[in-house]
């Protein structure tokens, strides 16, 4: 029986994944070295596009329905994402990168519109509305943060002829830190709204604790061929959690250090002993239970969902040692690399996995216990050089570690206006396999800042040759603001939004299977200090400079309008005896006039 | 031309001295013109070589230079430029011209020198006027003066400015009105500011005529030379618009420096001003400014009437103090034409007070600069402090020097009071 499904299993996935069902929803672990686990939930539905204009929404969430039909938006990724994908020991992103957005929240929309006019004010719609609905300063996306990608961003979903007249609009607040009043309205979309199905584990406390996580919602029509076009919507979530830390009991949240006898250390050191340790690394195998990483139980399956698609994977090779709650039926995958789990309806699920032996008998070994993370296909970490609050420099380095594909991509930077860059010094040097040529930039596209208008879009297709690194590197002055352009706290700093890496299919035949789809991949973001003037003392600024002009100004006047006189001629006013006695005159003038008015 | 050619002669040596010590600035230290451009007191937002740099990057790859924040300056200096070879592989063909335009103003500055206008103009002639400096000294001083030639070593593109005002000047006084009015225009189109010393140059144009011409009244005059400088800043605008294809050169050249977006800081009064304005009052200070800028104009040129070079050699002072952009190479400018009023000089009562305050914050405005935005150790008002020190000592160099003007006068028609204490009434 079991293998049975095992086979109908990926099949029925595949079918489902297309149109079949009108929900599912699914969670997928998946173990990462250095006690690290991947948990990634996905919330499926689709409305038929026919219904959706008639405004009978069914599973697709009401509140953001109508918002889409109001502002004609077509397809819009609305993305919160917080931490850093470590892709040096965690390997490739999940969902290829397409479901992550950089530090903060972004969000990309093709919006119905005549004219650029009529879809930037959609825009506004749209970015003022989802930020009621998703409790997020989405409102701040104005248009120096708005850019419209040339090469970057392609639909996913099927316009058809409609897609002359759609316009791309993408915003990134990389401030915005994403908490759980960004959770809540998110949950609330879901058919079960968390209360059961796998969303019933989400908990915010667990959530934005993880070492990287990222909130996506996108919604595309769909239209299969033969058959009615269907709006999609598709809500991810992705989070690395630190087995370590998730273990942590709720009663004793704050980090102690841990008693001698707890502490793990590495016994194979000469020094060694009850006083010295080295803490051992993460190699030797954790033992953990979904309910002690999320804090809570499965609670059953989501009545609504499509009970073909098993809501709970893992991927954890076969000798791996899994226990799950009494009823849940197994499911493995013929790769021998993965499992999956149907839940029963009703009930708390659980599943457990033990503290495997490095030694003895059964002695395991770290390749049975996680999968080995695939390596992405390229590296990138942007940083910025230069001292000073006047001007500085970006560098980023990406590296192709396949030894035998080159990968094309299309990088896009959308730097603040206040960051202004010169493009004249902008340097792409490669390092790596010999024969390396330098004009590695294929083709810019370059829109400049505006001052308080708009900001830097600057977009480079590019061809990493295999086994190579490229440095990247431009120069920035920092512009200095109006004091009441700067935030409260200034001295901290602006976030500069992360560039986004969009690496394009390969067209070659032979190419492997990763480069034949489109995936994406972001730098962090960075923060920027500006120079900055005084706060506290506008009022004395503009005293001491009028001062200085009046000082000029009368001195010249002055100078101009008064004659010259020899220092014994004309009336008798100078000094101060003659300013006293012209003083007493004055005095005495006014105070006959005050006795002439008495009397 | 005739006396330009003798000029040329008797300077060629000093010229010679003069371009062998940039070269040998620019060739032994070459980090030197890239540390020089990058200073705030050099290149300001409107005249930054660095920025010219992007605009010209820009420009030779089609895209607009002035649809962006960056680049700020005349559109005319692109084409120039993309002539030259490119400044990072061949610097040496940018810095012959930024000589050669350093030698073109001091050569002007020698004509105007020797044609003694400063000590003797048409309607006024100085019981003073045998004490005075020659052309070979005016031009020395104005080459050798340490701000000029940090300025051209910066190669901010006020240069031009400065030239061009210079040989407006020098053209006026040898009674080339129309010439002097078409590198009046062209000062005006680089800088816009230049465009206020229209009035003084009419006057200076006017007095300087050939006596052997039918003179045309004053107001005839003017209405020739003001039509003849609106002509020529049009046929500019207009070649200006041929080469970018769209007007959006005039918001992003002379735009900016009506409405200040750019706050970098500079060694003016504007900019932190600015920083520090309320939002409400920006655009009534910025017009408050703006006035005051032009409204020592009509006073100097009514009450100095008879001598014009005087009004322009105060007004350059003042423009180097409160224009919104100024920089070093602006009093380079405004100290190069103060020592054709040598004859002055025992008049001035501040000269060692003004001297002073102005090394003074030469001195301290780079440290506090970098106290401020590379220590952390300071903060943005040490830096405004030294502007608002260098702005005093400078308006004090002005005003004392036009009390000397005046008092000049005053002792031509009191010869008897020379030398005596006197006070203003």
């Amino acid at each position: 029986m079991r293998s049975f499904f095992s086979y109908l299993i990926p099949l029925l996935f595949l079918f489902s994944r297309v149109f079949a069902s009108e929900y599912h929803e699914q969670l997928n672990l998946k173990p990462l070295p250095q006690s690290s686990l991947l948990a990634s939930f996905d919330f499926r539905s689709n409305t038929s596009l026919s219904q959706f204009e008639a405004h009978n929404f069914r599973y697709f969430p009401r509140s953001l329905g109508q918002i889409l039909q109001h502002v004609g938006t077509r397809e819009l990724h609305l993305r919160f994402s917080l931490g850093r994908w470590d892709a040096e020991s965690w390997g490739a992103r999940p969902w290829d990168g397409t479901k992550e957005g950089g530090t903060g929240v972004e969000l990309w929309a093709w919006l119905e519109a005549d004219t650029e006019e009529e879809a930037d004010h959609k825009w506004l719609t749209l970015t003022n509305a989802l930020s009621g609905l998703f409790c997020a300063s989405l409102n701040f996306i104005d248009e120096t943060r708005t850019t419209r990608p040339v090469m970057s961003f392609r639909p996913e979903g099927d316009h058809g002829s409609t897609l002359d007249r759609l316009h791309l609009l993408h915003g990134v607040l990389p401030h915005e830190i994403v908490c759980t009043e960004n959770l809540t309205p998110f949950l609330k979309l879901l058919p079960c709204k968390g209360k059961a199905g796998i969303s019933s584990l989400l908990d915010g406390h667990k959530l934005f604790d993880a070492s990287w996580q990222s909130m996506a919602i996108d919604i595309r029509p769909i239209c299969p061929p033969g058959e009615g076009c269907v709006l999609q919507i598709e809500q991810t979530i992705d989070m690395v959690l630190d087995i370590e830390r998730s273990k942590r009991p709720r009663g004793n949240p704050i980090p102690r250090p841990p008693p001698g006898h707890d502490l793990k250390c590495n016994a194979s050191k000469p020094y060694h002993s009850g006083d010295t340790c080295f803490p051992s690394d993460f190699a030797e195998g954790e033992d953990w239970s979904l309910d002690r990483i999320f804090g809570k139980f499965l609670k059953g399956t989501c009545p609504l969902t499509d009970s073909d698609v098993p809501p709970v994977c893992i991927h954890a090779p076969e000798r791996r040692d899994i226990f799950a709650t009494a009823g849940a039926i197994e499911l493995k995958n013929p790769d021998g690399l993965s499992r999956c789990y149907q839940v029963p309806s009703e009930g708390d699920f659980s599943m457990i996995l033990p503290h495997m032996s490095r030694e003895g008998e059964n002695a395991k070994t770290i390749a049975d216990e996680t999968v080995q993370p695939e390596t992405p296909l390229l590296y990138a970490e942007r940083s910025f050089t230069g001292h000073g609050q006047e001007r500085g420099g970006v560098q980023s380095i990406l590296r192709n570690p396949s030894p035998d594909t080159a990968v094309e991509f299309v990088y896009m930077e959308s730097l603040p206006w206040f960051m202004r860059i010169y493009l004249h010094t902008l340097q792409a040097r490669v390092e790596g396999r010999s024969g390396a040529k330098d004009d590695i930039i294929e083709e810019i596209y370059y829109r400049p800042a505006l001052d308080r208008e708009r900001g830097t879009q600057l977009e480079l297709r590019m061809r990493i040759p295999p086994a190579s690194t490229v440095f990247l590197t431009y120069d920035f002055e920092k512009s200095i603001l109006r004091y009441t352009e700067y935030p409260p706290d200034a001295n901290r700093g602006f976030d500069v939004a992360a560039s986004i890496i969009t690496i394009l299919p390969s067209t070659s035949p032979d190419a492997p299977a990763a480069l034949r789809k489109m995936s994406n991949l972001r730098t962090t973001s960075l923060l920027l200090s500006l120079p900055t003037p005084d706060f506290s003392m506008p009022y004395n600024v503009i005293i001491f400079t009028s001062t200085a002009i009046a000082l000029a100004f009368g001195g010249l006047y002055n100078i101009l309008v008064r004659r010259f006189v020899g220092a014994d001629e004309g009336p008798e006013a100078s000094g101060l005896k003659g300013k006293i006695a012209l003083l007493a005159t004055k005095l005495k003038a006014m105070f006959k006039g005050a006795k002439g008015k008495v009397d | 031309m005739s006396d330009g050619k003798m000029g040329f002669q008797d300077t060629a040596g000093l010229y010679g001295a003069a371009a062998v010590l940039r070269l040998a600035l620019f060739t032994f230290f070459p980090a030197l013109p890239d540390l020089l451009t990058s200073r705030v007191e050099v290149s300001t937002p409107v005249t930054s070589f660095k920025r010219l740099q992007e605009g010209l990057f820009l420009y030779n790859h089609n895209v607009s230079p002035y649809d962006g924040g960056v680049y700020h300056q005349a559109p005319l200096l692109l084409p120039l430029f993309s002539l030259l070879p490119d400044p990072s592989t061949y610097p040496f063909f940018t810095y012959l011209l930024y000589i050669l335009v350093d030698i073109a103003s001091a050569e002007a500055l020698y004509r105007i020198a020797e044609s003694g206008e400063a000590a003797a103009s048409k309607l006024f002639t100085s019981a003073r006027k045998e004490r005075k400096w020659g052309g070979y000294v005016v031009a020395a001083i104005f080459l050798f003066n340490p701000f000029t030639i940090t300025t051209c070593l910066g190669r901010p593109t006020n240069v031009f400015t400065t030239c061009a005002i210079l040989h407006a000047v020098a053209k006026a006084i040898a009674g080339n009105p129309l010439t002097s009015m078409l590198a009046l225009s062209f000062a005006a189109y680089l800088s816009m500011y230049p465009i206020l010393l229209l009035p003084p140059l009419v006057l200076l144009a006017y007095d300087r005529q050939h006596p052997s011409k039918k003179n045309p009244s004053l107001i005839q005059f003017a209405c020739t030379t003001v039509l003849a400088v609106v002509v020529s800043l049009s046929a500019l605008f207009i070649i200006s618009y041929l080469l970018t294809e769209s007007w959006e050169f005039l918001p992003s050249t002379y735009g900016i420096q009506l409405t200040l977006t750019d706050l970098t800081p500079n060694v003016g009064l504007w900019w932190y001003f600015f920083i520090e304005m309320f939002d409400s009052f920006r655009s009534f200070f910025l017009g408050v400014f703006w006035l005051h800028l032009s409204s020592y104009v009509g006073g100097l040129s009514i009450r100095i009437r008879s001598q014009p070079l005087a009004v322009i050699t105060i007004l350059l002072g003042i423009f180097s103090i409160f224009k919104p952009y100024p920089s070093i190479a602006d009093i380079s400018l405004s100290l190069a034409v103060v020592p054709l009023f040598r004859h002055v000089f025992p008049l001035m009562r501040y000269t060692f007070f003004a001297a002073s305050t102005i090394l003074y914050s030469a001195f301290l405005g780079p440290a506090f600069y970098y106290l401020w935005i590379y220590a952390g150790s300071g903060n943005a008002n040490f830096f405004y402090a030294i502007t608002l020190v260098w702005s005093l000592g400078q308006s004090l160099l002005v005003s004392d020097l036009a009390f000397a003007i005046l008092r000049d006068e005053w002792e031509v028609e009191r010869p008897e009071m020379v030398g005596k204490d006197i006070r203003q009434i």
